[in-house]
């Protein structure tokens, strides 16, 4: 009687081990930013320029890769932001998410080390904070330097986005950072 | 076909009795040999009907209705060697036992002589009175009493225990018999136990815990309810427990029978529910750390006596917030949270029970079927056992409409156990099994472990020998273990890894009891642990901490050595004792942790630090220590002292994330019972918690970002009393944990990063049991 019922759990164990296993592709974490596109379009007409900060595996594996933002002097781009998760299929177009939850994200642009940019125009939420999904970038003469691009996201609830935030607030976490990388060059030549 | 023989005459057994009604009472009195004491909680059992008695608490025991004839009476008590005695009935007959051996409880360390086997070794229970006040409170909290436990947490609702610095998947923790199996090697992973099925929590370190695995580096933890009814009656019992400080109350409540007419058939319903508000530290209020618990099991039993069988089943489901001020993008996000001495506004103030993200949804569901047989004088077990663990954790996310767990774990075992037991002969006790285990693991979602099948196959023998003053105890384990991994990644890599280990385990035990008031005892104890599948292939960021964790698919078992003796004293007077256990625990390939600066990941969220898996060898060391004095009757003072220093051996450095080295001191005033009073006291305890001065030294590579906290001393409060109404005793008791409201932070805390620890907490709780007799 026992064996028998040793026997029958060992037989259920291995019947329910065997049955109902396939491997399926991992669904990754939705949450994954593998690309920020910079899409700069010059006012008056010209061609629209893309400039990436790329991690198309995510994160580890291969290293993130970023672009060096070739611009004209004296001359006003209409940028905007795209954001992709390409670790899913069909790709993902994370800033439609951002800009559905624009209250909770705000995109910081720093330039730094004599690139002669001014980013201004900023689009803002319901509240007036900008986000910054998209802006106005406006050339002056000659030069070269860098550009930070930081997004932050407020988790609290509700987020308390205020114009005032720092990219360095408590209030947020960071979504994407250029910091670490180095930043853009941007070469306005 | 002999089962259902068993069974079926096991039916007719109380109908034929019932049939003759036979009306002869057989009346006794259990005493110690000794001491002379009457013992209260002995077992009677009487072999022939299987009928079983415990002796009320002038050491009395009534059998009724008895029929003529002859009777084995079998006698056994916690403290003593058991009893057999052969009676003829013929009319009323009152017998007088005496119970040889008496064996003393000391402080926490109980030598227990079941009717089966001693469990010796080194062994700590929480105390009864412990056991009380820490009702409603999570099973790490409750544990973390005992001398030598404290607790890895995340925040005030994930705790785990630590058994002398060591943690997770190196302790094993068994509920009701079963080894514990869910995603246990997680720091952020609490045990999903509910510790109101637990009428006695143990921990053991020694021959026993090979019954259990040949990995149990630290020690296990046993949870262990009441044995079912053995007087046919009914009994239930309420209890409920509210805290002022997170709003908490705590409700539960079990029903158990034992019929009358079907005695040997026996069952318990057990359920319990807590929720939990967001808590406050002394100086604000954390969003987002309430919780929730919702539990029940169920319990049936058939006793004969020549076979007993056990079915059980459990169900764990619970809700934890984690503090939404911790939620970190990366490195320097991390580093600007330490940087702040207090969270920022946005996410403390609110008193609400409502949990949002990130939470963790768990639940466990235990099946388990037991059953002894007896064929003459051995005794056979066999276990089987099933468990589902499903484990769900919400991430803050981008968009407020997603309802998905970011991180998603399945895992379902099953375990066959069975053992025998030979009869006990010239002294020599033993008992041997095998065991058998299979497991599934799955993920969804986020990668940190892969999908995988485990097998484990193990044997181990125990034998026993007790002669005088002298108690000697050996055993031996082998388990052989595989583990195949597959991960399919989204581009269509597959990544399959296929391992198979083999560990074995030995411990020897020997206890001299070298006079009534001395008692010495040395262990040595060699455990392996093979390397889990986190530590194996875990890759990704942990976002808690802000690091990029990565396996190596290298790694050998690591083996231990324990060595520990401890010294019992106990004067005849009973108001002095002390207790000291000292070890020694030399690990070789101790898997753990190394930082890697030079190497950071770079993501498109910024930089994290990388942290490599990898062996060393290590050595933790130190001593709990505990002594209590009785100069009035009424008055006891209890002090307990517990050390470490636990050292990477091969770097000549400290390891990380070990408990800061303590002292405890409580001082209980009991009171007189009075007529509707008794068992009542106060306690104030005093506990001081050091700095972790031993830490990695830097140079190695930076471990962490911010140092130990500072020195902290809580002054905790306890009262308790049963009151006496009607024929039920409500016990009632009140608890202020923090009563000064201290602001403070401890080492083994993720959490110390952002926040103080909760601040004063009240708690109030009452027991409401109801026993009932059939006549």
């Amino acid at each position: 009687m026992k064996t028998k019922r040793i026997a029958l759990g060992v037989l259920m164990a291995t019947v329910l081990m065997t049955s109902c296993k396939k491997d399926k592709p991992e669904e990754n974490d939705e949450e994954v930013i593998t690309t920020m596109i910079v899409k700069l379009t010059p006012t008056g007409g010209g061609a629209v320029l893309e400039y990436k900060f790329d991690d198309p595996d995510g994160p580890g594996a291969i290293a993130p890769t970023i672009q060096e933002i070739i611009l004209a002097p004296s001359k006003t781009y209409s940028a905007e932001i795209i954001l992709l998760n390409k670790t899913v299929s069909p790709v993902d177009t994370v800033s439609n998410e951002v800009a559905g939850e624009k209250e909770a994200h705000r995109f910081y642009y720093e330039v730094q080390a004599g690139a002669i940019v001014t980013v201004s125009n900023l689009d803002a939420d319901a509240n007036g904070v900008p986000v910054g999904l998209t802006s106005t970038w406006t050339t002056g003469a000659v030069s070269t330097g860098k550009m930070q691009i930081t997004l932050r996201h407020y988790p609290a609830v509700p987020p308390n986005k205020a114009v005032a935030d720092l990219a360095t607030s408590t209030k947020s976490g960071t979504d994407i950072s250029t910091v670490d990388i180095g930043g853009f060059t941007v070469k306005v030549q | 076909m002999k089962l259902i023989i068993v069974i079926l005459f096991a039916l007719f057994i109380p109908a034929l009795a019932i049939s003759q009604k036979c009306s002869i009472s057989l009346s006794g009195h259990v005493v110690d040999a000794d001491t002379k004491d009457k013992l209260h909680g002995a077992v009677v059992f009487i072999k022939e009907t299987g009928q079983q008695l415990i002796t009320d608490e002038k050491g009395n025991f009534l059998f009724k209705e008895l029929c003529d004839g002859n009777y084995t009476l079998q006698i056994s008590h916690i403290s003593c060697d058991s009893v057999e005695k052969i009676i003829t009935l013929f009319k009323n007959y009152h017998v007088d036992i005496f119970m040889p051996h008496a064996r003393r409880t000391l402080g926490d360390v109980v030598v227990e002589a079941q009717i089966g086997i001693a469990n010796t070794g080194f062994k700590k229970e929480l105390s009864r009175k412990d056991l009380e006040e820490t009702k409603g409170l999570s099973l790490a909290e409750a544990l973390s009493k005992i001398n030598g436990i404290t607790m890895l947490q995340t925040g005030s609702t994930i705790s785990k225990p630590v058994i002398h610095g060591l943690h997770s998947s190196r302790i094993l923790t068994i509920n009701n018999g079963v080894r514990q199996e869910g995603q246990q090697w997680g720091n952020e992973h609490a045990p999903e136990i509910d510790p109101f099925i637990a009428d006695k929590l143990i921990v053991i370190k020694g021959v026993d815990e090979l019954k259990y695995g040949s990995d149990a580096i630290a020690g296990v933890i046993l949870v262990e309810p009441k044995p079912l009814r053995s007087i046919p009656g009914y009994s239930a019992e309420f209890n409920t427990a509210y805290f002022t400080n997170n709003r908490q109350y705590v409700m539960s409540a079990v029903w158990e029978q034992q019929l009358k007419k079907l005695s040997a058939f026996r069952y318990r319903i057990q359920g319990t529910f807590k929720k939990g508000a967001n808590a406050a530290t002394p100086g604000y209020r954390l969003n987002n750390t309430g919780s929730e618990e919702k539990n029940f099991s169920i319990t049936a039993g058939w006793k004969k006596e020549k076979f007993n069988t056990e079915l059980f089943y459990s169900q764990f489901a619970t809700r934890l917030g984690i503090f939404n001020g911790s939620h970190i993008g990366n490195l320097t996000d991390l580093q600007n949270a330490i940087g702040s001495s207090k969270p920022d506004d946005v996410f403390l103030g609110e008193m609400t029970y409502k949990i949002r993200r990130p939470f963790q949804e768990v639940t466990h569901h235990l099946i388990k079927s037991k059953s002894t047989f007896y064929k003459g004088e051995h005794k056979f077990n066999v276990l089987l056992s099933g468990q589902f663990n499903h484990r769900k954790e919400f991430d803050v996310v981008r968009s407020s409409s997603n309802t998905r767990p970011q991180l998603d774990l399945s895992i379902f075992t099953l375990s066959q156990d069975i053992s025998w037991e030979p009869p006990k002969r010239n002294n020599f006790n033993g008992v041997a099994g095998l065991s058998m285990m299979q497991q599934d693991n799955s993920y969804s979602g986020r990668y940190f472990i892969p999908n995988y099948f485990a097998y484990t196959f193990g044997g181990y023998f125990i034998e026993k020998w007790n002669k005088h003053k002298w108690e000697l105890q050996a055993g031996i384990r082998f388990d052989n273990k595989s583990i195949n991994t597959s991960r399919l990644k989204f581009n269509g890599d597959t990544l399959n890894y296929d391992f198979n280990f083999s560990t074995l385990a030995s411990s020897f035990n020997t206890i001299y009891k070298a006079s009534d008031k001395w008692r010495l005892n040395l262990n040595i104890s060699m455990a392996s642990r093979a390397p889990y599948v986190n530590e194996l292939l875990s890759d990704g960021i942990h976002h808690g901490t802000a690091t990029y964790e990565k396996g190596d698919i290298s790694l050998k078992p690591e083996k231990s050595v324990n060595i520990s003796t401890g010294i019992n004293f106990e004067n005849t007077a009973k108001t002095f004792n002390f207790d000291l256990l000292l070890y020694a625990n030399s690990i070789r390939d101790f898997i753990y942790q190394q930082p890697r600066p030079e190497n950071p990941v770079l993501t498109i969220a910024g930089a994290f630090p990388l942290i490599e898996y990898q062996q060393t060898d290590a050595l933790l060391s130190g001593f709990d220590a505990s002594a209590s004095v009785k100069p009035l009757s009424n008055f006891e003072w209890e002090s307990k002292l517990s050390f470490l220093y636990a050292r990477n051996t091969s770097i000549k450095d400290w390891l990380i994330l070990m408990p800061a080295n303590r002292l405890s001191n409580e001082i209980t005033y009991s009171f007189k019972d009075a007529k509707k009073f008794s068992d009542s006291y106060v306690a104030v305890e005093f506990l001081n918690v050091m700095q972790q001065k031993n830490t990695p030294d830097e140079r190695n590579g930076k471990q962490d970002y911010k140092g130990p906290p500072d020195a902290y001393h809580l002054l905790n409060f306890n009262a308790s009393s049963a009151v006496s109404m009607g024929k039920t005793k409500i016990t009632i008791g009140i608890g202020i944990r923090n009563v000064l409201n201290t602001a403070y932070r401890d080492y083994l805390n993720t959490m110390r990063y952002f926040t103080d620890e909760m601040g004063r907490n009240i708690s109030i709780r009452v027991k409401v049991p109801f026993n009932y007799v059939y006549h």
